[in-house]
């Protein structure tokens, strides 16, 4: 057994995310630090007969460094899962690891970092204390609980509101809070259940990046939601839930891509330059199957670019602000290394950030026909630039949704 | 260094049952509960004293001022301890706080007493509150009292009286040579195994007779070593508490009448031996001052002559003859009264957690509070256990029905009361009210049983039955 695991108060480590850290001797970098085999979960009534089949003979692992997604519609065993995960309910049957150890193993939780799906917090603590009653958890010693405290309330855009009871907080506010709490240890496995829930597209974004900026660290994070935007734009790899079974399993390129088709984006063409492309297409792939259509960027990152332009005029609000830049040691730059130093460390790092992935799944198009293409040559001509340039657009959410919604049945089940 | 890690480990699960001690604590501020209960607590200190006038005597301002406030005191604490216990737990399960605890290192054992050492020292504030208010009262008010009571006070109550008896006689040998006595009487006698039993009963009966009789003309002698107290306390004033019964059965006899007997104190053949003459009431406890005069072995011979013309007179062998020296102050005194209550709480807190630990709020509440209220029952619990059925003052012949349910019942009967004196065998509050004195051994013995016994029980209970249970159940049941 690790000694370090023995110690869970050994501190993490804060300033070189090239260190080795208490997690890697429980796990080699390809190894797995969730294993979880036949897991089942069979709730029961007061007189002990079955009452509902949440989780049934489940299997995956999760590799160290990874953004993994439990997805699927409410109900079908994402929560319950990750409930056992955590030992707040015990397994009807299966197997579970997590670095190694039983869930309910007391030391390895100081290598976790959890958000349940609603942030059951202590409505009578403000958010400092909120925050540093969890660090008490950890035994972080006083003054890293309170630097950690003041970056992570920078960081969840909470700076402003120190002592304002939790109690007296939107939803949003207390996700953002409760994602603070999840990582006031630096956990080296994150787990978070609905992280966007109740979050307003700022939010969102930046909950996304934090998880992106957390990845880039090598912290493992286990991330269950019913939002494909979530889950398309961070995880590596996914397990579609429905009925407590696993549907669907793999990376996103495995299972969004479609090996029969090409998707050409370009700058709009004169109309006869794309007269001529099509005639070409045509002349190896019959009429109906070519579709052509104009990229939108998706909503999201539109509304980004109007609330970015606004702040820019503006202003104070009573509740959350965007969120500031990650904190230091999550960043793994506490402790401000010397310039030349984090020069050093940039070239050695392995690249930069992900970036978001680009939209696996095609747009929704119409048939090439005459008209189409007569707008499509107009598209061409000059006109107003879009507000900003956007990422590489993910398929339309809404379409997306309902097209799963299909696949795994509309019935949306009552919560497990 | 395995030592100097398990110091440290020791040290980190303080920490973190501390972390949740505070976190208790800070609750229960937050929330208003600690200054309700303050100002509830002292408003029934000041309140009950203004609302019930005392009739001007010591023992009166004792009764109204010690006794109902710190009785009042500790039903009050009892019931908020086991609400907030129950609630405390149970609550944070139902709001799923629990789970962002219960994902944290810190063990379930950790957590339960975490809670269960901030509800005591949130009892250990509030009853030191209203225990100074009390004391302060007491002192203020007995200035108002004539001067003549307020000397029985200083003598009687504001004091701290232990007792001393006499080591209890072995019975057994007086039983062996009375049933030589009867056997020699009656040689022919073959005596049935039940007559056999009753003839025990008897022998029993008249040999304690034989030593708590003092006939007309005829004296008793008790010899008490109280060598193991300090000098300072043997050189005060003593008092002999003395309680005795007559052979005469008759009450309309007995009323009012007294018996006359004489006190002799002082080594045997002592010169300076003393004489008190006295006249007292049967059936009551009497205190009379007694002269310390010891032999120099420690001992204090007492004797008493019945000088009444026709009664026997019968001192009990367990409270007959008791000596009464002063062991400590009031104050002291007051204070470990104090702990005693508090050991009280403790216990509560530690069944309403323990029930909290796997039932809901509201039926945590309820059975918490109906163990509470079979704690107040001791007289219905020995009545049962007396008359051997449920079914009191019915004056019926029991039918096989009832026959069946007393079968089942009487023993979780006679159990409870067996329990339950485990715990109220220590009374502070007719301790206090009466000064005597309550000490470090009591005191100790009320924490072994009360809080590491009893409590102890309930603590393994409940941190058992939390560490087995489902924590995400209550919400996935929601």
């Amino acid at each position: 057994m690790p000694a370090t695991l023995e110690n869970p108060t050994s501190p993490p480590i804060e300033n070189n995310p090239g260190r080795q850290t208490a997690a890697d001797d429980f796990a080699g970098p390809s190894e797995a630090v969730i294993s979880v085999r036949g897991l089942t979960k069979v709730f029961k009534d007061f007189w002990g007969r079955p009452k509902a089949r949440a989780v049934d003979n489940v299997d995956f692992e999760v590799r160290r460094g990874e953004v993994f997604g439990l997805l699927g519609p409410n109900g079908s065993g994402k929560s319950t899962t990750v409930k056992m995960l955590l030992g707040l309910l015990h397994p009807t049957g299966g197997h579970i690891e997590v670095f190694g150890h039983s869930p309910r193993h007391v030391a390895t939780k100081s290598l976790i970092g959890y958000l349940p799906e609603e942030s059951y917090l202590y409505r009578f603590l403000d958010s400092r204390e909120t925050l540093d009653f969890f660090g008490n958890l950890f035994d972080l010693p006083p003054a890293q609980r309170r630097r950690r405290t003041e970056e992570l309330l920078e960081m969840v855009g909470l700076g402003g509101v120190r002592t304002r009871v939790v109690g007296e907080f939107s939803k949003g506010m207390q996700r953002r809070i409760g994602l603070a709490q999840a990582l006031i240890n630096d956990p080296e496995l994150i787990i978070l259940d609905e992280p966007t829930a109740g979050m307003d597209p700022i939010g969102c974004r930046e909950v996304k990046d934090l998880i992106l900026t957390l990845a880039h660290r090598g912290k493992t994070v286990l991330l269950s939601s019913h939002l494909l935007s979530d889950v398309e734009d961070v995880c590596d790899r996914v397990v579609i839930y429905y009925g407590g079974r696993i549907q669907a399993e793999g990376t996103l390129k495995e299972l969004l891509a479609k090996p029969d088709a090409v998707r050409i984006t370009m700058p709009p063409l004169p109309r006869e330059t794309m007269q001529r492309v099509l005639d070409i297409i045509r002349h190896d792939v019959a009429s109906e199957k070519v579709e052509v259509d104009t990229p939108s960027q998706n909503l999201e990152s539109y509304f980004l670019e109007v609330v970015r332009k606004a702040r820019e005029g503006l202003s104070e609000t009573s509740g959350a602000t965007s969120g500031s830049l990650v904190a230091a040691y999550l960043r793994g730059d506490a402790g401000a290394p010397p310039p030349a130093e984090k020069i050093l460390q940039r070239l050695t790092q392995a690249g930069a950030p992900k970036p978001v992935p680009a939209p696996a799944a095609p747009a929704p198009a119409a048939k090439v026909d005459e008209a189409k293409l007569a707008g499509l040559a107009k598209a061409a001509e000059p006109r107003a630039a879009p507000p900003a340039p956007a990422p590489a657009p993910p398929a339309d959410l809404a379409k997306a949704n309902e097209k799963l919604s299909t696949l795994l049945g509309k019935r949306d089940e009552p919560r497990k | 260094m395995a030592g100097g890690d398990a110091v440290e480990r020791s040290l980190i699960d303080m920490h973190r049952i501390l972390t949740i001690a505070r976190l208790t604590w800070k609750s229960a501020f937050r929330y208003r509960i600690f200054w309700v209960m303050a100002v509830t607590l002292v408003a029934a200190v000041v309140g009950l004293p203004l609302v019930l006038k005392d009739d001007g005597t010591a023992k009166g301002l004792t009764q109204i001022v010690l006794t109902y406030t710190l009785s009042s005191v500790s039903v009050l604490l009892g019931f908020a301890t086991l609400w907030l216990s129950c609630g405390t737990l149970a609550r944070d399960v139902e709001d799923c706080q629990i789970q962002m605890v219960a994902s944290k290192p810190i063990a379930r054992w950790q957590i339960w007493l975490g809670k269960w050492l901030g509800i005591l020292a949130l009892n250990a504030m509030l009853l030191a509150l209203s225990g100074s208010a009390i004391y302060l009262l007491l002192q203020w008010r007995s200035h108002r009292l004539p001067a003549d009571q307020q000397k029985v006070l200083q003598d009687e109550i504001f004091v701290a009286r232990a007792a001393a008896r006499e080591r209890p006689p072995d019975l057994s040998k007086e039983i062996e040579n009375l049933a030589a006595q009867w056997a020699k009487k009656n040689p022919r006698a073959k005596p049935t195994a039940e007559e056999i039993a009753i003839l025990k009963t008897l022998f029993a009966n008249q040999a304690r007779t034989n030593l708590e009789a003092v006939d007309p003309g005829y004296y008793k002698l008790w010899v008490i070593n109280l060598s193991s107290l300090p000098a300072r306390v043997r050189a005060q004033p003593m008092q002999m508490r003395v309680k005795f019964t007559v052979s005469d059965p008759d009450p309309a006899a007995a009323n009012g009448r007294t018996y006359g007997m004489i006190w002799r104190v002082g080594p045997t053949n002592s010169q300076q031996a003393q004489y008190l003459e006295e006249y007292l009431p049967p059936s009551s406890f009497q205190e009379l001052p007694l002269p310390p005069l010891l032999d120099s072995s420690g001992d204090l011979y007492v004797a008493c002559q019945n000088i009444d013309p026709t009664e026997q007179l019968f001192f009990p062998i367990e409270d007959g003859f008791e000596v009464l020296y002063r062991e400590s102050t009031f104050a002291v005194n007051f204070a470990r009264g104090m702990a005693v209550i508090l050991s009280w709480l403790a216990l509560l807190s530690a069944i309403g957690l323990a029930s909290a630990s796997f039932l809901s709020f509201p039926v945590a509440a309820f059975c918490s509070l109906a163990v509470l209220i079979v704690g107040l029952s001791t007289g219905t619990l020995s009545e049962v256990q007396q008359e051997k059925s449920i079914f009191l003052g019915t004056g019926e012949k029991p039918t096989i029905v009832k026959k069946i349910i007393d079968a089942l019942t009487v023993p979780l009967f006679d159990a409870a009361l067996k329990v339950v004196n485990l715990v109220e065998a220590f009374s502070p509050v007719e301790s206090l009210s009466t000064g005597q004195s309550i000490t470090w051994g009591q005191l100790g013995l009320a924490v072994g049983q009360i809080v590491v016994l009893m409590g102890g029980f309930f603590t393994l209970a409940g941190i058992l039955l939390f560490h087995r249970r489902e924590l995400a159940a209550a919400q996935i049941n929601s």
